[in-house]
């Protein structure tokens, strides 16, 4: 087993228990008691791996069931409460870790948060300039469909349903292509990475553009996103 | 340190269970009648005595007033929440109630988790009969989809029943368990648990690693208020409202006839698992001149009847495949769980939906109890043979502006899991802030559930300048956990959690308090009185035999150590020392001898007339 060699770079830190200096392990090399986590430690630095975008699912798997293998609370139920309470806060850390890096997105989303550049509901809600035409049409059709559902009569004429189920498979399609583009610019931010041999990204302009990229493109996602879910629930009818 | 065990606190039966280090294999512990089903009953008696299971079960036909079942439906909710629940089922909630339940039993009232801790009680009871030895810890089930106020009143029930609990396992988890133990299966399994009070559905993945294997639950969902219980109800009111029309007899003002109903119907449902038809038949004793009523059910009417129940069990299911991102066709495997899964409707429903036949080949009442076995087992040994890694059900939020829920944890996550959040004051001079945790899937605070609001309260200052750090951690056992950091000073914050649902730290300390002294005051009272009662009645006796024996019986010398021995009882039964007055009863029982003998001869019989032998 390699995980507990896992080391969180620039953190020396001393056991809490004997003393001994250790590099960030989850457990102390000299007397094997689990630590706590170091200061600045990332959720990349929790599997020991740098902060790149592409991860091969299994692999990733496999190392979150390893180390929770070590760390879970079932471990520690004839430990002291310190112990168990450090056993319970390392697990949790662990698990949050895996929730935010298994999924692509999610991954990119941690990234920026973690540079400050991402906070839920901001800059999320504006149309990007390129769709606003599009936009402005379907909310239109949307109007009308409302509009036709409140008259007496309640069913939209034919040809309008045919127009907003275009333009949903339409934003649909655009949906697929941001997602080629993210994965695209992810590939970038991983390459840039690792030319640097680590990410000194706060000074790097060319890092730094990547994710001014990758913001830029996770926004313009939720925002054709919700659009085709809020099609979809306008569709399906009140 | 005494032993540890498994308990599955059940809606309708709960059970005790412990693994066998000679087999390596978990067995359920039968009770004092031979099942190791415990029926969840529990019943208090015109003494205040308390029983719990079979006899308790029996009484409901005879003591319905004093007498619950189902408490599980009230653990960890509010009185609002239960107004439903108090139109099936025959709860009496006293009046005074509000985030805690009271129940009352006769002239006592008890909370849920009390209840509970009876149930939990007995079943301890049971194991420490079987070992010989006392039980201290145990690992409790829960149904999956139990929120915090749930899980925690489970907790507090076996924290007042004595009990360490180690560990809430999820239910359909724990059935995972003992089933792979049984099986060696690996891949992707669900698990179909519809129980008395409750419904659930997890899907699980069973990996097997270097270390060994690792069961991880990859979605959870279900209703906490569906099971068994609402097919008795469907059955219920249809029989009634039979009974009411044609023979215009109400049940509603008998609640042990109802009761009896129950059971006849609870009968009809089990037969119709294995029988086409079953004929239900309620005595009505020559009431507007029928004997009784009795009604034919088919098979294929009680299909009917029940489908509605039946088919709310799947929007669950398809919630959880959902989140799993799994369609039917790639669960490997199905395992049913629970007393209502032997329904045929309910085996045709699962298997048609997910394309397989689904096992069932543990006892679906046991398998449960098995499993928590097994995890106990694996807690206490530390021997770690298998690692379960269990969700949580539900999202966990904060209240934001407006009344919106930000989600900090969301549902699925597995568990211990945790969420930071950043709070700080919005104007000047603000010395408190408020936040209010709640658990849902809903946007708004008012469609969730509350678990708990505190202040954490800062020093007077400009508006922003205060950063408390607010750390929430769900546990092991799926419960919530609080920690505040001033970020300034970085100094631990302190914080008073008010539940929303549920007692307090002092309420329990209290409750643990009573119910230890009452436990001893009612036991040193019990044996006070039934100590004076015997020496009244031997005093009396012994009055009478002497006034009718002669001197010639009865020597002078004898006689007066009999007196002597006599009036030494009177002093002791004035007192307050039953073991005193214990010893003074065998003293002068030891100086009566030769008297009673002379009764029994028969030559003071006149002076025994209505007194048994023994009260001599």
């Amino acid at each position: 087993m390699n995980a507990p060699s896992t080391t969180i770079r620039d953190a020396g830190v001393a056991c809490w228990q004997c003393g001994a200096a250790s590099r960030g392990e989850y457990f102390c090399p000299a007397c094997g008691k689990i630590q706590p986590l170091p200061r600045g430690a990332t959720y990349f630095d929790l599997f020991g791996m740098p902060p790149q975008l592409g991860i091969e699912s299994a692999a990733l798997e496999s190392r979150f069931h390893k180390l929770s293998w070590k760390l879970h609370p079932d471990n520690f139920t004839h430990a002291t409460e310190f112990e168990r309470n450090l056993s319970l806060q390392r697990c949790s850390e662990l698990n949050d870790a895996y929730r935010a890096l298994r999924e692509p997105i999610s991954r990119v989303e941690y990234l920026l948060a973690q540079r400050g550049m991402r906070r839920e509901g901001a800059a999320k809600q504006k149309a990007p300039p390129e769709l606003l035409e599009e936009v402005f049409e379907l909310n239109e059709w949307l109007d009308q469909l409302r509009e036709n559902r409140a008259a007496a009569s309640g069913a939209a004429p034919a040809e309008l349903l045919q127009r907003l189920h275009h333009a949903r498979d339409n934003f649909q399609e655009k949906l697929g292509s941001v997602d080629a583009e993210l994965e695209k610019v992810c590939r970038e931010w991983d390459r840039a990475i690792a030319a640097t041999g680590g990410p000194a990204a706060q000074e790097d302009p060319t890092q730094q553009a990547i994710l001014n990229r990758l913001n830029e493109i996770l926004n313009r996602r939720s925002y054709i996103r919700n659009l085709v879910a809020g099609v979809q629930t306008e569709l399906a009818g009140p | 340190m005494g032993r540890v065990v498994g308990i599955d606190l059940g809606t309708t039966y709960s059970l005790i269970a412990w693994l066998d280090p000679a087999t390596g294999t978990p067995q359920c512990i039968p009770g004092p009648y031979g099942s190791t089903l415990c029926p969840s009953v529990v019943s208090v008696d015109g003494q205040g005595k308390i029983l719990v299971g079979e006899p308790a079960r029996q009484r409901l036909l005879t003591h319905s007033e004093r007498t619950i079942y189902s408490v599980k439906r009230l653990m960890g909710r509010g009185v609002a929440d239960v107004q439903d629940e108090l139109k099936i089922f025959p709860f009496r909630i006293d009046a005074g109630s509000q985030n805690v339940i009271r129940v009352r039993l006769g002239d006592r009232t008890f909370t849920p988790p009390e209840i509970s801790s009876f149930i939990l009680r007995e079943l301890k009871g049971w194991a420490e009969a079987f070992f010989k030895e006392a039980v201290d810890r145990a690992v409790v089930t829960v149904p999956a989809y139990f929120n915090d106020g749930q899980r925690q009143a489970t907790k507090d029930a076996g924290r007042l029943a004595g009990l360490e609990v180690l560990r809430l396992v999820n239910e359909p988890t724990a059935a995972a368990l003992a089933y792979g133990l049984h099986k060696q299966k690996r891949g992707r399994v669900a698990v179909y648990d519809f129980g008395g009070g409750t419904f659930d559905i997890s899907t699980l993945k069973l990996i097997a690693t270097d270390e060994g294997d690792i069961y991880q639950v990859l979605s959870t969902n279900g209703d906490t208020h569906l099971g068994g219980d609402d097919i008795d109800s469907t059955l219920m009111n249809l029989t009634r409202a039979e009974i009411q029309q044609k023979y215009s007899v109400s049940l509603d003002d008998h609640p042990e006839a109802v009761q009896e109903l129950r059971k006849a119907i609870i009968a009809a449902k089990h037969a119709l698992s294995d029988q086409e038809s079953v004929t239900v038949r309620f005595p009505l004793g020559g009431t507007r001149g029928a004997d009784a009523y009795e009604r034919r059910i088919t098979r294929g009417e009680f299909e009917e009847l029940i489908r509605p129940i039946v088919a709310r069990t799947m929007a669950p299911v398809k919630l959880a495949l959902a989140d799993a991102k799994l369609a039917s066709p790639e669960i490997d495997e199905v395992v049913l769980v629970g007393g209502s899964t032997r329904i045929p409707l309910v085996r045709r429903t699962v298997g048609e939906y997910f394309g397989r036949a689904p096992h069932a080949e543990l006892n679906p009442d046991e398998v449960v109890a098995l499993g928590a076995a097994v995890q106990a087992d694996i807690l206490e040994s530390g021997v770690k043979t298998m690692l379960l890694l269990d969700v949580t059900p539900l999202s966990l939020g904060i209240e934001t502006m407006g009344g919106v829920i930000a989600k900090i944890i969301p549902r699925n996550s597995t568990i211990p899991a945790s969420a930071q959040e950043l709070f700080t004051t919005g104007v000047e001079n603000q010395t408190g802030i408020d936040v209010h945790v709640l658990q849902g899937e809903r946007e708004l605070a008012k469609d969730c559930r509350s678990l708990a609001k505190f202040q954490l309260r800062v020093p007077p200052g400009p508006a922003g300048l205060a950063r408390i750090e607010v750390k929430f951690l769900i546990d092991a056992n799926g419960i919530l956990q609080v920690a505040a950091k001033d970020m300034r000073t970085g100094a631990q914050h302190s914080i008073e959690i008010q539940p929303s649902y549920g007692l307090t730290d002092t309420e329990i300390e209290n409750m643990l308090e009573e119910s230890i002294e009452f436990a001893e005051q009612d036991f040193e009272e019990r044996q006070r009185i039934e100590a004076r009662t015997e020496a009244g009645s031997i005093l009396t006796a012994t009055t009478k035999a002497l006034q009718n024996a002669g001197e010639a019986d009865l020597p002078t010398a004898e006689r007066a150590s009999i007196e002597k021995a006599a009036a030494a009882l009177r002093t002791a039964a004035a007192g307050q020392d039953y073991k005193l007055m214990r010893q003074r009863i065998d003293e002068l029982n030891q100086a009566t001898n030769h008297l009673a003998e002379l009764v029994m001869n028969g030559a003071l019989q006149s002076a025994f007339e209505g007194k048994r032998l023994d009260d001599v």
